[in-house]
């Protein structure tokens, strides 16, 4: 694992997460796609206990102008997101019956943190 | 009633619609899908003389702003430009010199065009301005050498071109009806979209195909949106209504008015609490586009079932229309077993942490509803070449292929574009 980013306080224990702190969604989508599973549901279910309390966190803050910290937890979120799909849609990494790698891309997503 | 009754009920009730576009209802060939000779007349007599759908204006913000357009069927780069006047312009992306490219981006803004193989220099309304050592060339008139001018018109926002020197029809009279009807649709969050993009080793067709009908949907998707496109009462998803204007036409889809997501997705619960979406999962909330869902041409029955209309302009471009809004899908043929894709999926800026939250939600299901439908062509389109099938079978609900397959033959068979479009 990567070194750990700063998180805010009350948050720190995410910190072994910081792999998933990924600057756009293409990214944070190929790494989901590449994942055990079971390392997608570990930070599924220990990001899904905390989401409601860092959403309420997180809402005093400007989506635009967040500082490091709160930028990594938001980056975490975005992930849950995406791993969402793993684990309450597929039961596995990816979408079943589809080859990998294949070459379909997010050329441009959407903005902060999309590409 | 009992659930056989129900389901039969519903199956007449969204049925007919092949009778209504006056097509033959026999198995289709396989033919178009595979033939080299039918994909270079298709090249011939449909993209080299159709007016194509290229782009938006937003995508030029400002004068001196341009986009390059490359277009691997006719073997052109085109280079689409805002100019001093406002005004949109399309040229070759050829030097008049020997012919190499003066645009090597993608996108950007600059008043001028400088080809980098002798420094040709070209105003960005298509002039050449200078020519370094131009006293060393012979009777030479600067103004017989700007870039090749490009016929290009605007519909609604869209831009199109058309590569005729001379078209034989106008923009106008290629919309025909269905421009006049969606003509002044708004078009919202044109300013601000997500781009998706892949190459198929898969005919042009195979792809539009895929995202023509909704008979499809609970097979490949059945757990990203399977349930949102049909219930009980229209389990296979028959369109809701269906039009057609010369080679134009909209299939509107059936949306699940019950829709709620399962107990198990607790994450899009989660993004989407608070939201009205209406019967989809969209990126922007319904209140946002009350205009545009109000349109007469947008969900032209105002059923409450209503989840997408899928509005296919002639040749090659999808313009779909949701509860929350719009995107589009380009199938741009390579050759006959090769195709350019791009989808522009258009939402809201995000203004707020939740926003941006939800947004990644749709973002990331819309990429997996991607993989389902773009991995599957591949499979479709070796499974047609391979010869076991001479015919397909198209179910009424699949009317929009069997119309476009009709339009593109009617384009092939056809001496003029206006005979084309009688």
């Amino acid at each position: 694992m990567s070194e750990e980013k700063p998180l805010p306080v009350g948050f720190e224990s995410l910190a072994r997460f910081s792999d998933w702190c990924l600057p756009t969604t293409q990214q944070r989508w190929m790494k989901r796609c590449e994942s055990p599973m079971e390392e997608l549901q570990e930070f599924y279910y220990v990001m899904l206990k905390e989401a409601d309390r860092i959403l309420d966190y997180l809402d005093d803050f400007n989506l635009h102008d967040l500082p490091e910290p709160e930028e990594n937890l938001f980056l975490m979120m975005l992930s849950l997101s995406n791993v969402s799909m793993a684990v309450e849609l597929h039961g596995m990494p990816r979408a079943p019956y589809s080859p990998w790698p294949h070459g379909i891309k997010l050329l441009e997503g959407v903005a902060p943190y999309g590409s | 009633m009992s659930q056989a009754e129900n389901t039969a009920a519903v199956e007449e009730l969204y049925s007919g619609y092949t009778d209504q576009f006056g097509l033959d209802k026999g198995p289709v060939p396989v033919e178009p899908y595979i033939s080299e000779a039918y994909f270079e007349l298709e090249r011939e007599k449909i993209f080299m003389r159709s007016w194509l759908r290229i782009g938006r204006v937003e995508q030029l913000p400002e004068p001196g702003s341009f986009f390059v357009k490359e277009l691997e069927i006719a073997k052109a780069s085109i280079i689409i430009t805002r100019g001093k006047s406002g005004d949109i312009k399309a040229f070759h992306n050829v030097c008049s010199h020997r012919g190499n490219k003066v645009a090597l981006e993608s996108s950007g803004k600059k008043g001028r065009f400088v080809c980098r193989y002798h420094n040709w220099t070209y105003s960005n309304e298509g002039d050449l301005l200078n020519v370094p050592d131009e006293k060393s060339f012979f009777d030479f008139d600067k103004k017989q050498c700007g870039l090749t001018k490009v016929s290009c018109d605007t519909w609604n926002g869209f831009i199109f071109i058309n590569l005729q020197r001379e078209p034989e029809v106008t923009l106008q009279e290629f919309l025909g009806e269905f421009g006049e009807l969606f003509g002044d649709m708004p078009t919202p969050n044109a300013d601000n979209c997500v781009v998706i993009e892949t190459r198929l080793k898969a005919n042009w067709k195979i792809l539009s195909d895929a995202f023509a009908e909704s008979y499809h949907i609970t097979a490949i998707h059945p757990k990203t949106i399977g349930s949102t496109f049909s219930s009980d009462k229209n389990p296979y998803s028959h369109p809701i209504s269906a039009h057609s204007w010369g080679p134009h036409k909209q299939i509107c889809t059936y949306g699940n008015p019950e829709y709620k997501p399962s107990p198990k997705e607790i994450v899009e619960t989660l993004a989407y609490k608070g939201a009205d979406m209406g019967n989809v999962l969209a990126a922007a909330q319904s209140d946002a586009v009350t205009d545009f869902t109000a349109h007469p041409a947008v969900n032209p029955t105002k059923s409450k079932e209503w989840a997408v209309d899928i509005v296919w302009t002639f040749p090659n471009v999808h313009i779909d229309l949701s509860p929350g809004g719009f995107w589009t899908h380009e199938f741009w043929p390579v050759s006959v077993k090769e195709t350019y894709w791009q989808s522009r999926f258009y939402v809201p800026p995000a203004k707020t942490i939740r926003e941006r939250f939800q947004q990644e939600h749709y973002v990331s299901r819309l990429l997996e509803i991607f993989v389902e439908d773009l991995t599957n062509c591949e499979r479709t389109h070796n499974g047609v070449e391979s010869g076991a099938k001479d015919v397909l079978y198209l179910q009424d609900g699949e009317v929009g292929i069997r119309h476009h397959l009709a339009m593109v033959a009617k384009w092939i068979e056809a001496d003029t574009v206006k005979d084309a479009l009688s």
